[in-house]
């Protein structure tokens, strides 16, 4: 199973974008988009047809990111500090609590990517109690997605930054751009054959500050 | 003129069809009148030219001569009405939703919708007088639901002794066929009415790997009875039988699976009335009325696999009412009336089939029309509902008409409506096992069943809005209008007005908590508000003897003021080429989805004697349907319909004396849009015959 999210690697790729304008620091922050990460990907349909079958289901694990390296990390790793955000489907998950060793957490800014410049001194980070509750809010219209059960689709909710902590407690944050394959969502009236295939797949911005303050 | 076009586009039309007719013209007035006698306006008749409140008026002809056979036929040609799709064709009037039209049948309500949609296609057009609209708030009147209007189906009464016979066929094997018969002998008359239709039905919905057909059947019939008492006193009774027959055969496609399921539904509606009516002398009338109706509602759905899936519904509704008309002063006319109704339902949508939903409310209304000088005339009044299960309401409403001129009048009014929460809002109880596991409680059952949940632990956690959940409250409009009518002369009418509504207390379905494992739980709230305004346009123009030109446009302009603030206070947004959030500006907001900006309708017509052609154009601009960006309203770039042009045709002529065919083609340009618009087929034609026996002992 293992072998196959590895392979599906092989779709990764990142693309260095501007760095952000007039930071007079000496340690711009650069922002980085993640297109086509895999997350917990339909591998299957349950036997029979709904209500009782017909369900899809992946492997039921999460992909580990590490925001520091911007590289995947194997989940044998994640018992460990080096990774600081980890997807499954629409949960998303930060080292922290009990979902990892880490000093991670998290919390949604509402607002734009661009205008989070300093995180502020008051802000409270969450961390995982999961599954009753995650850092990064789980469900439709309560952290960063929305689910359309009319046309199936979750779109990411435009103006929603997460601020994370990362394992080593420092910051990025991040925008979720898209959740389908290359970073297009189906059209609505396309099948729920193609929209479960293409879907599961995060494209995402962010930027990470090395230096371990809250500026961007 | 247009004639010859006609013909070809007809012939075009019927090759691609199997041909149908419909009913054919009715001896009858001239439509648009001023001097036609209407009723819903004020409760009492009234020509057409002298009520201060906008109303529409659809004649039996103007219905014929359009080839309509069911009520959505006639009323998506209107202007300012929009049909919906989803639980039937239901009706936007003034851009508010189908709920929000009170449907009445000789005054008296139509009861049974679906999610707030009462389907039109359920009520047969056949023995139909007129079709007065009154457009705004109107619950002054009306009582619940008649928020951005009402729709009243006037049947006809027989005045002579006639039988009249049509039948239509046509695309999709369509039939419908009706007949009417009048009796009339000195005090007593009665009219038998019957109608089936039939259509083998149609599909264009997208994925669906094998194409299903959804044939329907409905059967109506009505008899009227009138007893003339004495000079001053009529007693009259009427009973409706509508039922309605759908097969669906249904194959839907999973995971390589082909899984076919067949429904049954059946929808079946009675309404008794007696009414009594006395006139005491030339200034005193009044009337007493019984009213009951049911409506049954069944569906069954069995699965090739899987467990079936039913679906029971019952609502029975039972008025008595009583109104008085008098004029103690000379210059004003006065209208008193109370009632007293009793609605109940059953239906496995709610906790248990056995278990009885009741509402029962009291209301009583008066409304003075007040004449101090010859060219004003100012409307007063008021309606109280004394509701049983949750807060009353007090309907005002305020009218004038004011003659300007000759040929033109001026027309203001204001006045409030409001919607009583329905029994899904307060009592569903709504599990969907199949898509997710969400569940729907109405507002009264939801803290009690989320409790009772908490309680054996299979609540993860509730929202705000749990705390928010209390009694549901009606929800209310006020409504404005102000009009210019300008009437040239016989062959010119022109009118142009400006509405606006004002809807508060709006109920919607808000997420409320979660289920253990994640399930979603949805309840009702008195959370939304909303406005729309607009101008509506209407002229009608007369070319020679034989020609008509009919236009009709509306602009149409909606929203939600919290949205609006939202979108100030930079707290909405949306994404730019990149993928990027940006912040929307309220240039983009585009308010309420499922709404036009521009109608516009154009009919020609010609009519010599039983001869006539008639050419009809619907235009209305694109809509927004899914809010594609996510953020929770809509706005440009959100997904939207395309608008579009539908062209109708119909021709009419005489062959023997008591014979008259129709030919007709709807949809000329075979427009489709199956995505948004499932239930719009192509283009279809019909041929209909009437025949008609009538004595000429007019009584």
């Amino acid at each position: 199973m293992k072998k196959i999210i590895y392979a599906l690697f092989a779709f990764l790729f990142f693309t260095a974008c501007d760095k952000d304008d007039n930071t007079t620091k000496v340690d711009p922050v650069v922002s980085v988009t993640v297109t086509n990460l895999p997350a917990d990907t339909i591998i299957g349909i349950t036997p029979g047809v709904p209500p009782s079958g017909g369900m899809p289901f992946g492997a039921g694990k999460y992909t580990f990111y590490s925001l520091e390296r911007g590289v995947v990390v194997p989940s044998s790793d994640s018992a460990t500090n080096k990774w600081d955000i980890a997807f499954r489907g629409t949960a998303i998950l930060t080292n922290s609590g009990n979902g990892g060793p880490g000093a991670g957490g998290a919390f949604v800014f509402i607002g734009l990517f661009n205008d989070l410049k300093t995180i502020p001194s008051d802000s409270t980070f969450r961390t995982e109690n999961v599954p009753a509750s995650f850092a990064v809010p789980f469900g439709s219209n309560r952290g960063w997605y929305v689910y359309d059960g009319l046309n199936n689709l979750v779109t990411p909710i435009p103006g929603r930054v997460l601020v994370i902590r990362t394992a080593t407690g420092k910051f990025a944050k991040v925008e979720i751009l898209n959740y389908y394959r290359g970073g297009v969502t189906p059209a609505a009236s396309a099948s729920d054959n193609v929209k479960m295939r293409e879907q599961r797949y995060y494209t995402f911005r962010y930027s990470y500050q090395p230096n371990g303050t809250k500026v961007f | 003129m247009r004639f010859s076009g006609l013909i070809v586009g007809l012939f075009f039309c019927i090759t691609a069809v199997q041909g149908q007719v419909g009913k054919t013209s009715r001896p009858d007035t001239l439509y648009g009148s001023a001097n036609e006698i209407i009723v819903t306006a004020t409760r009492t008749e009234k020509k057409l030219g002298n009520v201060a409140v906008p109303v529409t008026l659809i004649s039996s002809k103007q219905i014929a001569q359009a080839g309509s056979v069911r009520l959505a036929d006639i009323l998506q040609e209107q202007t300012g009405l929009f049909l919906t799709a989803g639980f039937g064709a239901g009706v936007q009037m003034q851009g508010l939703n189908p709920d929000y039209t009170l449907i009445l049948l000789n005054g008296e309500p139509l009861v049974g919708r679906t999610a707030g949609i009462l389907d039109l296609n359920r009520i047969t057009v056949g023995n139909i007088k007129q079709i007065e609209i009154v457009k705004g708030p109107s619950s002054s009147l009306y009582g619940s639901e008649a928020m951005a209007g009402v729709i009243n189906i006037i049947t006809t009464t027989p005045k002579r002794n006639e039988l009249e016979m049509s039948a239509r066929y046509g695309s999709f094997n369509t039939s419908d066929i009706n007949a009417t018969y009048n009796y009339s002998k000195n005090k007593f008359s009665y009219q038998g009415f019957v109608n089936n239709y039939h259509t083998s039905g149609f599909s264009l919905r997208p994925n669906s790997q094998t194409s299903f057909i959804t044939p329907i059947n409905r059967f109506t019939q009505q008899h009227q009875l009138g007893y003339q008492l004495s000079d001053k006193t009529k007693l009259s009774g009427s009973v409706r039988f509508n039922r309605e027959r759908i097969t669906n055969e249904i194959a839907v496609e999973n995971n390589g699976v082909i899984v076919n399921s067949e429904g049954k539904e059946s929808n079946d509606d009675a309404n008794i009335s007696a009414s009594l009516s006395h006139r005491f002398n030339s200034s005193v009338k009044t009337n007493a009325k019984l009213y009951a109706t049911t409506f049954t509602s069944e569906q069954e759905l069995a699965t090739s696999s899987g467990a079936p899936y039913t679906d029971y519904f019952k609502q029975r509704f039972l008025r008595f009412e009583s109104q008085t008309d008098f004029s103690i002063f000379k210059n004003i006319e006065t209208s008193i009336g109370a009632g007293y109704l009793l609605d109940r339902a059953n239906s496995t949508r709610y906790d248990k089939k056995e278990s009885t939903k009741e509402n029962a409310v009291g209301y009583a209304f008066f409304q003075s029309e007040w004449k101090p000088i010859e060219k004003l005339v100012i409307i007063g009044g008021a309606r109280y509902d004394h509701n049983a299960l949750f807060a009353s309401a007090f309907s005002p409403k305020l009218a004038l008409k004011y003659t300007l001129t000759n040929t033109i009048n001026f027309k203001a009014s204001v006045g409030r409506g409001f919607k009583a929460p329905d029994f899904r809002q307060l009592y569903l109880n709504f599990t969907n096992t199949a898509a997710g596991g969400y569940s729907v409680f109405g507002a009264i059952e939801a803290q009690k069943i989320i409790n009772a949940l908490k309680g054996i632990g299979q609540i993860a956690s509730v929202e705000s809005d749990f705390y928010n959940l209390s009694a549901l409250q009606p929800e209310f409009s006020t409504g404005y209008h102000a009009s210019f009518d300008y009437t040239a002369s016989k062959k010119h009418t022109f009118s142009v007005g400006l509405f606006y509504n004002n809807i508060s207390n709006l109920i919607d379905s808000r997420l409320v908590a979660y289920r253990t494992g994640g399930a979603q739980i949805f309840s009702y709230l008195n959370v939304e508000t909303a406005f729309t305004k607009g101008l509506e346009f209407n002229a009608d123009y007369k070319i020679g003897k034989y020609y008509s030109v009919t236009s009709g446009y509306q602009f149409l302009l909606s929203g939600d003021a919290s949205e609006l603030d939202k979108i100030e206070q930079g707290k909405v947004f949306t994404r730019d080429n990149n993928g990027y959030s940006k912040r929307l500006s309220m240039s983009d907001y585009v308010g309420l989805p499922n709404r036009s900006k521009h109608q516009l309708n154009l009919k020609f017509q010609y009519q010599k004697e039983q001869t006539f052609a008639t050419l009809r154009a619907l235009y209305r601009s694109s809509w927004y349907v899914t809010d594609t960006d996510g953020n929770g309203l809509f706005n440009k770039g959100d997904a939207k319909a395309t608008g579009f042009v539908q062209l109708n045709a119909t021709v009419g002529l005489r062959i023997a004396k008591k014979i008259t065919v129709q030919l007709g083609c709807n949809n000329l340009l075979n427009y489709k849009d199956p995505i948004n618009m499932p239930n719009f087929f192509g283009r279809s034609g019909f041929i209909a015959i009437n025949y008609s026996i009538k004595q000429s002992t007019e009584k």
